[in-house]
């Protein structure tokens, strides 16, 4: 009956296939990418850059005084200034280059969703953070404390199920630790991991304090753990016969997922800290649980800026910086009106990576600033990709987080999925991350910088592509970010070695130093750690 | 091809150098199609409306009725008989073949169905009725007077013999209706186009008239490859009944199916209810929710867009607003406008207290200002995560915020017995947001044992407040009182509360009707 009916329909077919077949939608094969629109975007290098020859930027045309100047709207500047603001210090003014604060939590919205271009989730926090947690109760984020004195948290900000899926030969499994066909000693050898970091979790040194700790510098001191720093993870990890394949690659991914570096670049104790700091606790979720947005962290973002009503510049570069009698001179300009401005300020906060800080204190002696070979920052390419559908293979649903086994790239975040509305086969935003680790962090810049659209689509769609074979025609839009200094790594020696601590040390109480390179670790908690830190210092407590 | 160069007399055209059996070879087959069209229209009317003796025998007798027209009517036709003839086999191929897909493809957008079918099955007969006489006339000089009238009609009727015979066997379980009727329609087109071929005289117009075989026959060919395509949907999912209905929208794939007992409602392939027992359902959905709220007057039903709850609903008088938000309006407009449908939900949702919102319901919910006495939430099963999100604490929490003080709701819950966990996880997670639950169950024979969980602000309702409608199938104070006891086999368990970040109640939903799938 079945070959009687398939006949019918074949012998119909061929009757009129000559006729239909240009007008049924095909797949014509290797289709073009001609369709997808999209563009480059990026961190604004040409404003950043000005601060390699200022001799060309015209002189101040007026002179505004305040109490303390922040330079750099990243997470760590809208922090101090948020914290400066609520103890007492409004008298502040904060430029940021980018038109855009919050440094590399930023985001963008089309027609279909907004997404992240950066950062983009924040773990539930230890409980212990109090001032973060503080921030998160007026964010709306935390709504509230159970009977046992847990946190809750909203149920719209934590990441909605499901959260992580893998895909190793095609087949989806859930969770990102990779589980489909481990032999016995790699089972063991996955087991064995995990069970030191938990033992590694409630580790305390001699002085009492957590082995492992977010922000970092509450960690203990005993030598024991911070011994760690002076080897390499992927050393530290052969060393201890942490050999299989399948871990090594879930740690490897691990690496250059926080620290934009693989195991080989980052430091044993920084490659722990990954597993062991992560300490949330929640009435309503687990430690391993994230809070997330469609906009990633530029939801923190934007209310660190308006939990403080002090002025905000965008788009503008400080760009000279020296020491009057009464505190610090600071030459910034205006790009869009091509102005500039003295600020006399009594202090100044220098919220900027470090090779930033470094230019603008070029007359200014008595910094311990690191010489920006000493930090390693990958650049990363984030993709943002607009999608009618994607084509799935067998196994778990579309999650928050979908990796693939072996990827080049870190694999992409589903932007749409903290929507509540019910699926309608509707085009969905996913933002694909992609440290450049393939070389040496300078050159990898540098031919980041030079490649253009055209060179990147195709990478960007080829590695999508192994995730959804056939999902090319699929693709709407394709907006691609290039992030040159994407985020510190903890490289062997640099989170206890002395060279860091004297970094952030204050000059003459003038000059203060936070972001997250003088933390050695780019994640949320310590840019905000970071921003109150200085503030504590500027306001003398 | 062409035997004879002459041109034909103009008024009288014959068939004297013709092979005299093709013209009846014509016959059978045009008496074959015209029994097959009026078998269609039978069998598609059971199958869309339901009651084949009524629908088979109007059927029958209008289109015989038709026939009689077209054959009184054949008496102004003059001229060129051979060329009405042949306009006229295009026409019944074209109206005949395209009568199956017209009628399936347009009974969700027609007012009035029965209008559009009578009217087709009229037009058909009345072209079929023109074709015996037209054919006997043109070949009256061909035979005698009782040869003609005896050779036509036992063609005629093997014909019918034949046609009788092949379409239950062959046609309708081999091609379906919609590509039966196009095969016949393309019939009628060939008759057409071999006495086109075959007829000297038919020279002059010959050109024109192939131009529009052809294009006719692509026409039905398109048709009955694409015939697949716009069934493939309903037919290819197996379901047990004749699909009557059947259309995707954004949201999800409806399906309409029907057999002599009863309708059933598939979304996605999930049977939502069968006319036969749906009842149950509704009225244990509906009637212990209202009878613990004497003093309700707006009531919001979620979901529920066939209108069977609000149907329900409109029981009670006292009721001021009944607001229905469903997600598609594909639902919604097919329950509003479907004579069939409105007969089963008494065109509930047409009625001046029920206004109807098709929008999300999660975001609604959220956004939605007025408070209500009573909520019905009649969602799918949460098969998957994005429906799992409208069974979670933070829903509910939206949920409670649009109750009235003293307000109540329920919620359909799944089966306690095949899907036990899933049950006990909606009821724990009503409970977690501080309501309290009444979970129930009963007997639905299409589905088995269901459940639903009534949950307030207290545990004083014990089915025992105000008085049920009169007129109620299943729900009285005694059945209510049973639905209140569950048995060792669907007593609770322990589960965890469903939340958007663990959607613990899809996963349990999986495993709990893994077992049944594989």
């Amino acid at each position: 009956m079945t070959s009687r009916r398939s006949f019918l329909r074949q012998s119909s077919a061929a009757l009129t296939g000559a006729l239909l077949l240009p007008a049924l939608p095909g797949c014509q094969p290797g289709a073009g990418l001609g369709h997808i629109t999209g563009r480059l975007l990026g961190a604004n290098a040409a404003a950043g850059h000005v601060l390699r020859d200022t001799s060309r930027l015209p002189a101040p045309t007026h002179t505004r005084e305040v109490e303390v100047l922040i330079v750099g709207g990243g997470v760590a500047g809208l922090s101090a200034r948020r914290w400066l603001h609520r103890h007492g210090q409004t008298n502040t003014l904060l430029v940021e280059l980018e038109n855009q604060p919050g440094g590399n939590a930023a985001a963008g919205r089309n027609a279909t969703s907004a997404y992240p271009w950066g950062a983009h989730y924040l773990p539930v926090p230890d409980v212990r953070n109090a001032e973060l947690l503080e921030f998160l109760a007026e964010t709306g984020t935390l709504t509230g404390f159970a009977p046992g004195g847990l946190p809750i948290y909203n149920d719209y900000h934590l990441c909605h199920d499901p959260e992580e899926r893998l895909n190793i030969s095609g087949h989806w499994q859930e969770g990102l630790v990779p589980g489909l066909g481990l032999n016995p000693a790699e089972q063991e050898q996955f087991a064995r991991f995990f069970q030191l970091i938990e033992t590694l979790k409630t580790a305390r040194g001699a002085d009492g304090r957590d082995a492992f700790r977010i922000p970092l510098d509450q960690a203990s001191t005993d030598a024991e753990y911070r011994q760690l720093d002076q080897l390499s993870f992927a050393d530290y990890l052969t060393r201890e016969k942490f050999t299989a394949p399948a871990l090594r690659w879930y740690l490897d991914y691990a690496c250059r997922d926080d620290y934009g570096a693989t195991a080989a670049q980052v430091s044993a104790w920084a490659g722990l800290h990954y597993f062991a700091s992560r300490k949330g606790q929640a009435h309503n979720a687990t430690g391993a649980d994230v809070l997330t947005w469609p906009e990633g962290n530029q939801f923190l973002v934007r209310q660190l800026r308006q939990q403080a009503l002090a002025p905000l510049e965008t788009g503008t570069v400080a760009y000279d910086l020296r020491e009057t009698a009464t505190g610090v001179e600071v030459l910034t300009y205006d790009v869009a009106t091509r102005q500039s401005t003295r600020v006399l300020a009594r202090q100044v906060l220098l919220a900027t990576p470090q090779h930033v800080a470094t230019r603008l204190l070029a007359r200014v002696p008595g910094h311990a600033l690191l010489p920006p070979a000493a930090l390693h920052h990958a650049p990363w390419l984030i993709a943002n990709l607009t999608v009618e559908a994607l084509p799935q293979g067998p196994g778990r649903p579309l999650s928050w987080d979908n990796v693939r086994y072996g990827s080049q790239s870190l694999g992409y975040i589903n932007a749409s999925q903290q929507l509540l509305a019910q699926d309608s086969g509707a085009a969905k935003v996913i933002t694909l991350y992609w440290p450049l680790t393939d070389e040496a962090p300078g050159p990898a810049r540098r031919r980041a910088y030079q490649t253009p659209y055209a060179d990147w689509l195709p990478r960007v769609v080829a590695e999508l592509e192994t995730y959804h074979p056939g999902v090319t025609p699929y693709i709407r839009e394709a907006d691609i970010w290039v992030w040159g200094h994407g985020m510190v790594a903890p490289t062997p020696g640099l989170l206890w070695g002395a060279a860091r601590q004297a970094a952030m040390r204050p000059v003459r109480n003038r000059i203060f130093f936070a972001h997250t390179d003088f933390s050695g670790i780019s994640i949320f908690e310590e840019g905000f750690y970071q921003g109150i830190r200085a503030a504590r210092e500027i306001l003398g407590k | 091809m062409v035997e004879s160069v002459a041109e034909p007399r103009a008024a009288a055209p014959t068939a004297d150098r013709q092979p005299p059996g093709l013209l009846l070879l014509a016959v059978a087959v045009i008496a074959t199609c015209g029994l097959i069209y009026e078998l269609i229209a039978g069998t598609l009317a059971s199958y869309l409306l339901g009651d084949s003796v009524t629908q088979f025998s109007t059927i029958i007798g209008a289109y015989l009725f038709a026939m009689g027209i077209g054959s009184w009517l054949s008496k102004y036709l003059d001229g060129p008989l051979l060329r009405w003839f042949i306009r006229l086999e295009i026409l019944v191929g074209l109206v005949g073949g395209c009568m199956a897909p017209v009628l399936f493809l347009s009974f969700e957008y027609v007012a009035s169905f029965r209008l559009l079918l009578y009217a087709l099955v009229g037009l058909t007969g009345v072209l079929v009725g023109i074709e015996i006489p037209l054919l006997m006339r043109i070949l009256e000089h061909r035979y005698s007077f009782k040869d003609l009238v005896a050779r036509v009609f036992a063609v005629d009727y093997v014909g019918a013999l034949l046609a009788s015979l092949i379409f239950p066997m062959v046609l309708v379980p081999q091609l379906g209706l919609i590509r039966t009727s196009l095969l016949f329609g393309a019939m009628n087109l060939v008759v057409a186009a071999v006495v086109l071929g075959r007829f000297a005289e038919t020279r002059p117009y010959r050109r024109q008239f192939t131009a529009g075989i052809v294009v006719s026959l692509l026409g039905l060919g398109t048709l009955f490859v694409l015939a697949d395509k716009l069934l493939a949907h309903t037919e290819t999912l197996a379901f047990q009944d004749q699909v009557i209905y059947s259309k995707s929208t954004p949201y999800q794939r409806i399906a309409l199916t029907r057999n002599s007992r009863e309708l059933r409602l598939f979304l996605n392939g999930n049977l939502q209810f069968s006319s036969a027992d749906e009842y149950r359902y509704h009225e244990a959905l509906v009637h212990p929710l209202l009878q613990a709220l004497p003093r309700a007057r707006r009531v919001l039903v979620l979901g529920g867009g066939d209108g069977l709850a609000v149907r329900e609903l409109l029981k009670y008088p006292r009721l001021r607003s009944i607001h229905l938000v469903d997600l598609d309006p594909g639902m919604t407009e097919l329950f509003r406008q479907n004579e069939l449908l409105l007969a089963l939900n008494k065109g509930a949702l047409n009625h001046p207290k029920v206004q109807v919102t098709n929008a999300d319901a999660y975001q609604w919910v959220r956004q939605d200002t007025a408070r209500y006495d009573a909520i019905v939430v009649d969602f799918p099963d949460p098969g998957n995560y994005s429906i799992g999100k409208l069974y979670s604490a933070a829903f509910y929490t939206a949920l409670v915020r649009r109750l009235a003080p003293g307000g109540r709701l329920v919620v359909q819950s799944t089966s306690p017995y095949l899907a036990r966990q899933s049950f006990w996880c909606v009821a724990h997670t009503l409970a977690a947001v501080g309501l309290h639950t009444v979970p129930y169950h009963l007997y639905v024979p299409s589905f088995g044992e269901w459940g639903f969980v009534l949950a307030g602000p207290d545990a004083q309702w014990r089915g025992d407040a105000g008085p049920l409608p009169a007129g109620l199938r299943y729900i009285t104070p005694a059945t209510i009182h049973d639905m209140l006891r569950f048995p060792p086999d669907m007593s609770e368990v322990p589960t965890e509360i469903n939340q958007l970040n663990n959607q613990a109640l899809v996963r349990y939903f999986e495993e709990d009707w893994g077992p049944y799938v594989h």
